[in-house]
């Protein structure tokens, strides 16, 4: 059945959608605001007008009305939220799939979506079932005393296991991004803090319920690549190591698979632990009959030991790095190829045992930014944007090469994806820093100050991949 | 000459008047008489003096022909423009001419915090037996001429209010009694501090346990306006006065939505004015007044002195006789003997001598004969369901679990501390006696019941079963539609259209960006706000009626009866909010936009009253009024002290009395028994207010901002306690229930 | 040489009688079916009461997701332009519905000459500018024109690639006249964000405004 797909995000990943539209023979729209009229996932598609008119403007990419407005009046049949927007709200899947004009969601059914959105509850569910979360309260807590003896069983544990600074994080429950964080290293701290969590809690987020948790330092953060289909099939295409990331946790290195031997000499049987946190989400994903791709975020401490972290039930900007060490058929898959033939109720047609996993890969992200100054964002004109071609990497990008481009200040400053990969990390990490070394990124600020880029930073984070 | 000259003046004073009063010239050719009149006067020069004279006397006959069968046919509205008439007497008359002096206090003429509230302290005296005895009392009133410029039409403002009730706590103070007289077509609408409505709710709550007799007469007694003054233990009216719950103008304009700017078609005003009820033979009967003053023909005027010596005859005699019931009947009984056989001696200037001053076990009775005067009025306007025998049963119902509750709080509150452990034990005996007491009884009580239902749940009430779309709990089924609506802070904020699904349904109604509450349907808060299945109402039967016969309105009631469900604007019922058993009555806007009558105020006050007898807090919650329902008129009107006064004697005897008001709610239940209350909250969004803003527009010529009555500005102003997100109405109330109650949740 | 000389009222103010109109173009906010109310010639009013709480006439109404959006007028004058094809079509958001010819108050023209004048403060990015806390306390307390500036003073937040920096004033020291961006409105790159006026340029600008009222009826 050809489907007529609303590609609701920009840049790259619109684009990236929008060939495996075509690739799989979907129809499809893209929609784009005043501020990114320049940009490819625009450009490329501007010319068909009339009945045929792929690109349609909008006044916001974060208004649901304005998609749905978008998608009825071309006759759409399912929207793809693509990454970050509206991916993991599951109030617009559910708007999406039970409006008037229902259409499909190209995600997992909203119903998962708000179960695992809501990390206290997939915390509650994963202990259920015996897979290892960040040892702390399962539910906001609303009592001094209660949580004084929390906090002091947290402090216990870590000592008994050896640590030396032992501390816990005590957070607003109904907080996120970092907001209402506090560290407590010593019980006689505990209770001034917990009071100003709570009542900043209260305050904030009119609910005074608060979270204690270990705070876990000197740890790599991996991911674990899933795809589910409506039928009852469920696959995973290994793990990916992410732990290198901006100051604002915001991820730019990313490595398949999770570890390497060859990298550093771990204090557990790596593969052991890759394989444990891979049953453990296949586990998860089939409690809440999971039906869609997702990730499944975990700690791994010095020590080997896994936690949960959380889920993303939604397409992630690294998910290629994971589809690069994959074979079905001798062939790398592309995963949001797949993600829309399942959600469009497809069945996956192949097992896990098809599956080969080969070789490791490296996903660079480049971002216009000063890596020097906390990151800044960087905002100007390109005038130079060159890339290597080689059939052991991949590009994704927004910005034109043929002609100058001015970022858009709307949004953040993400140049492009690259990715490389080898036979092993070691030839892929060598790949990597000969394939930054031939790009070439060229622009000036208002000012008339040159351009600047993390791609320095890239290339001297490469060692650091895989390590603690 | 003079002599003629005075008269022609007289002679067309008379005329212009009559058809001032009728409205018209045409009015029984009043212009054609007007007509011969300006021939006769014309030839004042041409005519000898005695043919002038016959002509003149002509005249005069004709005129006072017309004056007595204007009279016979005086309509509604044309003693509203008698009242309104600037020949009219005014208060500042009645001091002169009543009193033997004064000293007048708060202000003087023009410089006074309102020259429209006129508070003077007072002496009257009476010649008994040859003897003057003067009394002092406090004369409080409006004052609508002499200075016309200052006197804002009479229109008092909340600062004039409060000053009228400071110096009726001097009254208290002093032991004397007061002398309200109301010439007011009703209050100045602003909301300015403490707010009209706020104002006059203080004045009633004050008054309806004021220490001192109070008597008040009407002239011009415009709703809410009247009430701030008006509550007493002895209504007088003048027989050409009116007293409204609304001017004729305002209810024709309302009842014949014409809106703004339209000229409202004179007629309408006319039935209206009819429709309302609002002359004094007409509040007499319907027991809102107790005694009628008469006056001279098409109403006294300033130079009407033996009217105003009929005043303080009929002053004097209501303060004697409400002092005297106080003591007791007999004293009563031998009063009005002693008063008819003097009368019969000396005419209507006799007077028996009765000292004013109360002692505490008076002032007790006193008190309690004002409640029971306040508990019976209004009544007129319900139907008592079923029989003589029905009520006697639900008394004896009453009777026996007052006697339960009785033992329950205050048998065992004495010994409270040594036996609460024992507590489970004690009300279980007590249970074993109420059968005991109340088994003889019981057996007659089940025989005239059985054909009365158990109390109704509502549970089982329209909409509620309504297909539930997301959640398992109550989702409005406003929920049910696909589509989106515009936050009226959009632009300012930038606010998403929202979905209705989503807004109706988890956003319990709310922008989920800036907060803004859209209403909700009342059924919403049944379900989120009570414990579940907690909610049993009582008094589901008792019917919103018409008891002035508005035409037309039957009809519209069956309509709302039809709408709704139910039977009137209020319901009552008892419920938990977290474990905490509640009270509740509740003003919802489907029902005549919860206009309330006579029916409504009397369940108000059977929940003030079971509230109070079982020990409970007592929560209003106003989903919207639109104030007292005008097709009821001063029936309405009067259960704004009547219910003022149950809310007193709850409170009084430590009840814990919240109000939360929503969405819309204005005029006479805040200005009363809502107004009253010490803790009064609002839910976000929501607009309080005594008048409108059309009815501000249409008083003071001035436009008010857009905000004027919001809550924020409600709690800006003081009027209440706090602004409550409807989302956590649950948490708050119970928080609220908790902190103020107390221990007990009964809080004293 | 002062400023003064350099103003040719002759000519700036004939160049307003020429033309003394404002157009303002009115665009869709957002995508949806459009229907309109008025027609090219028609006279608008914008809004009106006293507290600008009655809204101006109805010029279109945007129907999306079944909401049916009223777009009333800001402005008063004469509707100069419809873009009629799109009557009962749908629209991009942005797209160019009409235009206002708006006629130029007295204190329209002032302000527009004031420009040339005082001391513009320029955007130094393309982003969303907000006044300091400070500022917009000041502001919303005293006015405006109460405020006063000096070099190095924290006068905007800029709201740029989701980072808020504060921009500090450079420039001489003054008053802020005029104010030339609405807060969190996406402003070009050099744009001037406020006029200020320094103290020797009060006399220019207070005889420019006696000059225009005087000469504009």
């Amino acid at each position: 059945m050809k489907a007529k797909i609303l590609i609701a995000n920009r840049g790259e990943i619109a684009i990236r959608i929008a060939k495996a539209c075509e690739d799989l023979g979907h129809d499809f729209v893209m929609i784009y605001t005043d501020a990114d009229k320049d940009s490819e996932h625009v450009v490329r598609y501007a010319d068909q007008t009339g009945k045929d008119q792929k690109v349609w403007r909008i006044s916001s990419y974060t208004d649901p009305n304005e998609i749905l407005s978008i998608a009825d009046h071309t006759s759409c049949t399912a929207i793809h939220p693509g990454y970050g927007f509206f991916s993991e709200d599951f109030r617009f899947a559910r708007r999406v799939t039970v409006r008037d004009r229902p259409l499909i969601f190209i995600g997992p059914k909203w119903e998962v979506i708000k179960d695992l959105g809501d990390k206290i509850n997939t915390k509650k569910v994963a202990n259920e079932l015996g897979i290892p979360t960040i040892p702390g309260t399962s539910a906001p807590i609303y009592n001094e005393m209660e949580a004084e003896s929390v906090a002091e069983k947290l402090l216990l544990e870590q000592r008994e296991q050896g640590i030396s600074d032992p501390s816990i994080l005590v957070k607003a429950a109904a907080g996120g991004g970092g907001m209402g964080i506090e560290e407590v290293h010593r019980l006689e701290q505990f209770r001034q803090v917990y009071r100003e969590v709570k009542n900043y809690a209260k305050r904030q987020f009119g609910d005074g319920g608060v979270l204690i948790e270990t705070c876990l330092r000197d740890y790599n953060h991996l991911e674990v690549q899933l795809l589910c289909s409506q039928h009852g099939e469920r696959i995973h295409f290994g793990t990916r190591n992410c732990t290198i990331q901006s100051t604002g946790r915001q991820k730019r290195l990313e490595a398949a698979p999770g570890f390497d031997d060859s990298c550093f000499n771990y204090a557990f049987d790596a593969n052991d632990v890759l394989e444990k946190v891979v049953d453990y989400s296949l586990k998860l994903a089939a409690h809440v009959r999971y039906d869609n791709v997702g990730t499944w975020e975990w700690i791994v401490a010095r020590n080997g030991q896994p936690y949960l972290l959380e889920v993303n039930t939604r397409i992630q900007v690294e998910n290629d790095v994971s589809a690069r060490i994959s074979y079905y058929k001798k062939k790398q898959p592309n995963l949001i190829r797949e993600q829309i033939r399942v959600a469009l109720g497809a069945k996956i047609g192949y097992s896990q045992r098809k599956i080969k996993f080969k070789g490791a890969c490296i996903e660079f992200r480049i971002v216009a930014e000063d890596t020097g100054r906390d990151f800044a964002p960087w905002i100007g004109k390109i005038t130079r944007f060159d890339f290597p071609k080689h059939d052991w990497s991949a590009v994704y990008t927004q910005v034109p090469s043929d002609r100058h481009y001015d970022i858009p200040s709307d949004f953040d400053p993400n140049l492009a994806l690259a990715l490389v990969w080898g036979d092993n990390i070691a030839q892929a990490k060598e790949r990597g820093r000969a394939f930054l070394e031939e790009v070439f990124i060229e622009g000036e600020t208002s000012a008339g100050e040159p351009m600047m880029t993390n791609l320095q930073y890239l290339a001297e984070n490469i060692d650091r991949l895989l390590t603690f | 000459m003079q002599e003629i000259r005075k008269r022609l003046t007289k002679i067309e004073e008379r005329l212009n008047y009559i058809s001032q009063v009728k409205g018209s010239e045409k009015w029984g050719n009043v212009d054609s008489v007007l007509q011969r009149f300006v021939a006769v006067r014309d030839a004042i020069f041409d005519i000898s003096t005695d043919k002038m004279a016959t002509k003149i006397h002509t005249l005069e006959d004709e005129i006072s022909f017309l004056e007595e069968r204007a009279e016979e046919s005086l309509t509604g509205m044309d003693r509203v423009r008698i009242v309104r008439s600037p020949l009219r007497f005014s208060l500042k008359d009645i001091l002169e001419n009543v009193y033997d002096d004064y000293t007048e206090l708060g202000g003087e003429e023009e410089a006074s915090i309102d020259a429209s509230m006129v508070c003077a302290k007072a002496t009257v005296s009476a010649k008994i037996k040859g003897k003057t005895v003067t009394q002092q009392v406090m004369v409080i009133g409006h004052e609508k001429g002499h200075g016309e410029e200052y006197r804002n039409g009479g229109c008092s403002k909340p600062w004039g209010n409060e000053k009228a009730l400071r110096f009726m706590m001097v009254a208290q103070t002093e032991g004397i009694p007061i002398h309200a007289y109301i010439f007011t077509p009703g209050s100045f609408p602003v909301e300015e501090y403490p707010g009209a409505g706020q104002q006059i709710a203080r004045n009633i709550y004050a008054m309806t346990k004021l220490e001192v007799p109070i008597i008040s007469i009407i002239s011009e007694g415009g709703s809410g306006g009247a009430e701030a003054i008006g509550c007493s233990d002895y209504r007088l009216m003048f027989s050409h006065g009116y007293y409204s719950v609304i001017s004729p103008e305002g209810g024709a304009a309302i009842e014949g939505k014409v809106r703004e700017g339209q000229k409202i078609p004179m007629e309408m005003v006319e039935s209206c004015a009819e429709r309302l009820k609002i002359t004094a033979t007409d509040n007499l009967r319907l027991k809102t007044i107790d005694r009628i003053v008469e006056e001279p023909l098409l109403g006294a005027k300033r130079d009407a002195y033996e009217f105003f010596k009929r005043v303080k005859y009929e002053m004097i005699r209501a303060t004697d006789e409400v002092v005297l019931k106080t003591k007791s009947l007999r004293a009563f009984r031998n009063y009005e003997m002693k008063l008819n056989r003097s009368r019969k001696e000396l005419g209507d200037d006799a007077h028996i001598d009765v000292s004013w001053e109360l002692n505490r076990d008076e002032m007790a009775r006193l008190l309690e004969m004002r409640s029971k005067k306040y508990r019976a009025m209004g009544c007129e306007g319900i139907c008592a369901k079923g029989s003589f025998l029905g009520r006697l049963a639900s008394r004896v119902k009453e009777k026996s679990s007052k006697y339960f509750y009785n033992i329950r709080y205050d048998m065992l509150h004495s010994h409270q501390k040594q036996v609460k452990q024992v507590m489970h034990d004690v009300t279980s005996e007590s249970a074993v006696v109420i059968k005991q007491v109340a088994g003889p009884l019981a057996s007659v009580f089940d025989f005239f019941t059985r054909r009365q239902e158990s109390p109704a749940l509502l549970v089982g009430g329209e909409d509620l079963n309504r297909e539930q779309v997301y959640d398992n709990t109550y989702t409005s089924p406003l929920a049910n539609e696909d589509r989106t609506v515009t936050c009226p802070n959009s632009e300012r904020l930038g606010c998403k259209d929202l979905w209705v699904p989503d807004l109706y349904g988890q956003f319990g109604g709310v922008c989920e960006n800036c907060g803004h509450h859209f209403p909700l349907e009342y059924q919403w808060y049944l379900k989120h706000l009570f414990d579940r299945d907690s909610i049993r109402e009582f008094n589901s039967k008792l019917l919103a009626r018409n008891p002035l016969n508005s035409p037309d309105f039957e009809k519209r009631l069956k309509v709302a009866i039809k709408k709704t469900g139910r039977r009137s604007s209020m319901i009552t019922f008892d419920a938990r909010v977290r474990g905490v058993e509640v009270v509740v009555a509740m003003l919802y806007s489907n029902f005549r936009n919860g206009t309330v009558g006579s029916t409504e105020g009397e369940k108000f006050v059977q929940a003030a009253e079971r509230a109070r007898m079982m020990r409970r807090p007592l929560l209003s919650y106003v989903h919207t009024t639109g104030g007292i329902r005008i097709q009821e008129g001063t029936l309405g009107v009067t259960q704004m002290p009547k219910c003022t006064m149950a809310v007193r004697e709850y409170v009084d005897a430590g009840g814990l009395y919240v109000v939360v008001y929503d969405n819309n709610s204005y005029a006479g239940p805040v200005a009363s028994f809502l107004g009253c209350s010490y803790y009064q909250f609002a839910i976000r969004s929501s607009r309080i207010g005594f008048a409108g803003p059309r009815v501000i527009r249409d008083t003071t010529g001035v436009d008010i901002p857009p905000d004027y009555h919001s809550a924020r500005n409600a709690l800006k102003r003081g009027h209440i306690q706090g602004i409550w997100d409807r989302r956590e109405f649950r948490t708050n109330l119970h928080k609220s229930l908790m902190t103020m109650g107390g221990k007990s949740l009964y809080y004293r | 040489m002062s400023q003064q000389d350099t103003i040719n009222y002759d000519a700036v103010l004939s160049k307003f009688r020429e033309d003394p109109f404002a157009y303002v173009d009115i665009n869709a906010m957002h995508t949806g079916h459009i229907r309109f109310h008025v027609r090219e010639g028609d006279k608008v009013e914008g809004l009106t009461g006293d507290f600008r709480h009655i809204k101006g006439t109805l010029l279109c109404e945007l129907t999306r997701e079944r909401n049916q959006k009223p777009i009333h007028c800001t402005t008063n004058g004469e509707v100069s332009f419809v873009n009629k094809v799109l009557d009962g079509q749908f629209v991009q958001a942005g797209e160019k519905i009409m235009t206002i010819r708006h006629p130029l108050k007295k204190r329209e023209i002032i302000e527009q000459i004031l420009r040339d004048v005082l001391v513009p403060f320029a955007a130094p990015e393309k982003a969303k500018y907000y006044f300091a806390m400070d500022i917009q306390n000041r502001i919303e307390k005293f006015g405006q024109r109460s405020v006063s500036v000096k070099a190095g003073d924290e006068v905007f937040t800029m709201s740029l690639m989701k980072r808020d920096t504060p921009v500090y004033y450079t420039g001489e020291a003054g008053i802020i006249h005029s104010v030339y961006f609405k807060p969190g409105q996406s402003m070009e790159l050099g744009e001037p964000l406020v006029g200020v006026c320094p103290p020797e340029k009060v006399a220019v600008v207070e005889k420019i405004i006696t000059r225009v009222k005087a000469e504009w009826e």
